[in-house]
């Protein structure tokens, strides 16, 4: 299992072969956190749905990384893609792009991070970790550094991530979810700070030996942006097209969309508290 | 966060499913081959296709090793066909050259792959690629490095999050930049790389007779012993199907409570526990109720190299029974048993005529258990004598299509009950008798088996009924015919019986009509608390067993039942019970020691508790 292992090749990779997209055609991009090819075969029927809602050409994309989705919406190459929240307030700062719909799991358009220990450890509280070994998944992610790392500051711990090196006795970036869950299952590191989601990603037997002793505050889903300018007419069509997913005769089509539960509607205001969190932090600019 | 939930949370309920592990397809078939190499007899074209993937997977990393692997592989493979009739130590020797060269290689390409990372670490994403790619060969040894060498597991551990961490990272238009730090790189990927040369390199050898796994030559302690895991090979399934078969009890259907049934109960028990069993079905949890989910087939059950198709088994296999192994590869379509008192004779061939003797052939030569406790044998009887056929309205007792039938299914029956010359004037209903649960409880060789050799007289196979069989697909005793039309067909081809389309459609009808049932499947995903309730009859037991002496039985049963709510709790809907359920799994752990310690009276306790516990907690009902 690979999860988000990775950020990339900056590429994107042309859903299908042939010639450039018309000019009116609507350009989606979508990551690809694993297998791109077969990600390119899922899309398919999406992507036909897509262009009878909105009765233009609909072309995919896949890029194998966030940078790259960001990129194609600020250099106007794509005209909506999917991506975290994070990476979402870059985009905005950066391109002026705007998101449209928030995905729902389990009922929820919010998850958390959480502060994972084994439960052999002896350490029960995040205080306990002053002086440990941590692995986060990704310099660049919300569910996996900023938000942990936040648990630490809400406890008063650290004050700032430049921070956080002098509190803890290492921190790695493990390149992904599984990679960061399986340290510490594995007793590589004394805690990771991930995704609540993150945990599944251990067997059932594995998960006994697992518990968490911090959460952070509710982060908002990943989204779906759109580009500044992007045609409105067809946005409000993407947006209601998504929504009518939700509990239409083409649900099961949200299997191909991360297997989401849904969508609901968002705007920037959704996203405010993950880019003062982002501003604090550091990761954007004031 | 998408695709963390896509494979795993999509839905709770599904969560005591164990998804497959995903592997690099070197790993994949490196894995494999292991599994495949220790198994008698050798499963040669399996074998061949996994030597020939690891060629072509290897082949994109660096084709001049690949071609070095392959001109070296191919000639012992070909010399472990069967047809080249090695001697044993021959065959032996083979195997283990064939494992040996396999594993250098992987471990050769695994060090390709750190020194192309550590050499393109200016390019964020080609080093993270070859890192990626590097830490997924990885996953081909790090299961017997930890058993064989703890200690050294988690120091290399480290030394994947350094050398992931030290790659830096590119950012997002420029923001959250980190650059790579090459010394910390270099150093760690020389210690992994002298690791794999020294325990995986041109010195490598397997280390005993029989094991095909990557066990290091060196080791932090020596006179550790070495116990590896036992594991099935990439590819093998044994979930049960979702959603969950509905299963016919005849005393439950009646208004029975299980609790009141106890050698019922203890049937129920022994028919989902592991430990009945010996290893290695143990330790990877399979019991009766693996294969025959509550009673009904199992049709995704699939391990390779013991398994031709999902749905079956080769159950006279050196890996579970190695003193039962017949020696060649004869995989079955898992039975369905519901309906088994109607049944026999059992064992596709009809060899049994006894369930008792069936059940114990399974325990014991089978599954490679204990002989069982006789108290035991008569319970996991008298539960399978309640499985019942699924209600059929469209079905007399006579076994006569009612009137509820469609037309083309009581045209159907017309052709069913056609005798036809070609088949010696029998009919269909000759051998299935409508009258008699469709079979005739005898032995026929209609030509679906290979015989042992010419005019062999080894083909026989035992009429199996067509009641409930809509929902037992595949079909024929190997699993080959994948519907009921396709039995049909088969028929009509084999036999010449000159079916039409239209007849042929007519007598699909028909026995897709005598298959079928009411509420064939359950109508929730939803199976912790059905668990659950089944697991207080499980405890039922208890003071017969007790009064009975039958310490054993009650060690198994708090056993089971505490394996089985740790593998389903993943199920609760609401996570605020998780703690509860650990509590019970735990009472049935603490019972489970004082037993051994002959103190009954924390025995008693434990069960009470347990007790107590689940009838104060609605939730979990």
């Amino acid at each position: 299992m690979r999860l988000r292992n990775s950020v990339c090749a900056l590429a994107l990779f042309a859903l299908a072969a042939g010639p450039a997209p018309a000019a009116e055609d609507f350009r989606l991009v979508f990551i690809a956190y694993q297998n791109p090819d077969q990600l390119v075969d899922n899309v398919e029927p999406v992507v036909e749905y897509l262009e009878a809602r909105l009765g233009v050409g609909v072309k995919a994309y896949v890029a194998t990384d966030y940078a790259a989705v960001v990129e194609a919406l600020r250099g106007e190459t794509a005209d909506a893609g999917f991506m975290g929240p994070l990476q979402y307030v870059l985009a905005h700062q950066e391109a002026g792009a705007y998101p449209i719909l928030g995905e729902v799991y389990s009922g929820s358009s919010t998850y958390v991070s959480r502060i994972f220990v084994r439960k052999d450890s002896g350490i029960e509280s995040v205080e306990q970790l002053k002086d440990h070994s941590i692995a986060f998944v990704d310099p660049l992610s919300s569910s996996g550094y900023m938000y942990p790392l936040d648990v630490f500051r809400q406890q008063g711990l650290i004050d700032h991530r430049d921070d956080a090196d002098a509190f803890f006795g290492r921190i790695y970036f493990a390149g992904g979810d599984e990679q960061a869950i399986r340290a510490v299952y594995n007793g590589f590191v004394d805690a990771a700070g991930i995704g609540q989601y993150s945990f599944t990603l251990l067997r059932p037997e594995e998960r006994d030996q697992m518990v968490a002793i911090g959460e952070s505050r509710p982060i908002p889903s990943h989204c779906v942006v759109v580009r500044k300018g992007a045609d409105p007419e067809l946005v409000d069509g993407l947006r209601e097209a998504l929504l009518a997913l939700n509990d239409g005769p083409n649900r099961n089509l949200l299997e191909q969309l991360y297997n989401v539960d849904g969508y609901v509607e968002v705007d920037h205001s959704t996203y405010a508290g993950v880019a003062e969190l982002a501003k604090e932090y550091g990761f954007v600019r004031e | 966060m998408a695709l963390c939930l896509a494979i795993f949370c999509d839905h709770p309920a599904t969560a005591h499913i164990v998804p497959p592990e995903e592997l690099h397809p070197i790993t994949e078939s490196y894995r494999r081959l292991g599994f495949f190499l220790q198994l008698r007899p050798l499963p040669s074209s399996e074998v061949a296709r996994d030597v020939e993937r690891i060629a072509a997977e290897l082949e994109a990393l660096d084709a001049e090793r690949a071609s070095a692997f392959a001109r070296a592989a191919r000639p012992l493979v070909e010399s472990l066909d069967p047809a080249t009739e090695l001697e044993p130590n021959e065959q032996l020797t083979a195997r283990r050259a064939l494992f040996e060269l396999a594993t250098r290689a992987l471990a050769a390409a695994l060090e390709t792959q750190l020194a192309d990372a550590r050499a393109s670490l200016a390019d964020y994403g080609a080093a993270r690629r070859s890192l990626d790619l590097a830490r997924q060969l990885w996953e081909a040894f790090e299961v017997e490095i930890r058993a064989a060498d703890p200690q050294t597991f988690v120091e290399l551990g480290r030394c994947w999050l350094e050398l992931s961490s030290a790659l830096g990272h590119p950012g997002v238009l420029g923001v959250g930049v980190v650059a790579p730090d090459s010394a910390a790189f270099a150093e760690d990927a020389d210690e992994l790389a002298r690791y794999l040369r020294i325990n995986f390199g041109e010195a490598y050898r397997v280390a005993e007779a029989g094991t095909f796994a990557p066990v290091p030559r060196q080791r932090s302690d020596p006179e550790r012993a070495v116990e590896l895991p036992i594991r099935l090979p990439p590819g093998a399934n044994l979930n049960k199907q979702l959603p969950r078969p509905r299963q016919v009890l005849n005393m439950a259907t009646r208004g029975v409570d299980e609790r009141e049934t106890t050698l019922i109960a203890l049937g129920d028990m022994g028919f989902d526990s592991s430990f009945i069993f010996g290893e290695p079905a143990r330790s990877l949890a399979l019991s009766c109720n693996t294969c025959h989910n509550k009673s009904i087939t199992n049709p995704g059950f699939f391990i390779p190299g013991l398994s031709s198709r999902p749905g079956g088994l080769d159950v006279s296999s050196s890996f579970f029974a190695p003193h039962a192994n017949n020696g060649h590869f004869d995989p079955i379509d898992i039975p369905d048993l519901r309906g088994i008192r109607f049944t026999a004779p059992y064992g596709r061939n009809g060899r049994f005529d006894s369930l008792r003797e069936f059940i114990r052939n399974v325990i014991v030569n089978e599954f490679n258990g204990p002989e069982p406790d006789p108290t035991l044998l008569d319970g996991l009887i008298a539960y399978m004598l309640e499985f019942d056929f699924l209600p059929n309205p469209l079905l007399g007792a006579d076994g006569r299509l009612t009137d509820a039938a469609s037309a083309a299914a009581k045209a159907g029956e017309e052709i069913f009950n056609r005798e036809f010359e070609q088949m010696g004037g029998h009919s269909c209903a000759s051998c299935h008798l409508p009258s008699d649960h469709f079979l005739d409880r005898r032995r026929h060789d209609i030509g679906t088996v290979a015989g042992a050799e010419e005019n062999s007289r080894d083909g026989a196979l035992d009429t199996p009924t067509l009641l409930s069989s809509l929902y037992t697909a595949p079909y024929f005793a190997d699993g080959s015919q994948p519907t009921l039309r396709s039995v049909n067909e088969w028929f009509n081809d084999h036999y010449e019986l000159g079916l039409g389309e239209t007849e042929l459609e007519q007598l699909t009808a028909y026995v897709e009509t005598v298959g079928s049932g009411v509420d064939a499947y359950e109508d929730t995903l939803h199976t912790l608390e059905a668990e659950l309730e089944e697991f207080s009859f499980f405890l039922s037991t208890y003071e017969f067993l007790k009064q009975r002496q039958h310490s054993e039985l009650i060690a198994i049963t708090f056993k089971t039942i505490a394996l089985e709510i740790r593998a389903h709790k993943w199920d609760v809907q609401d996570p605020s019970q998780m703690p509860t359920l650990d509590h019970m799994a735990s009472l049935m752990d603490a019972a489970g020691e004082a037993l051994q310690q002959g103190d009954w009276a924390a025995v008693d306790a434990g069960v009470q508790e347990y007790r107590r516990v689940y009838a104060e907690n609605p939730q979990l009902r």
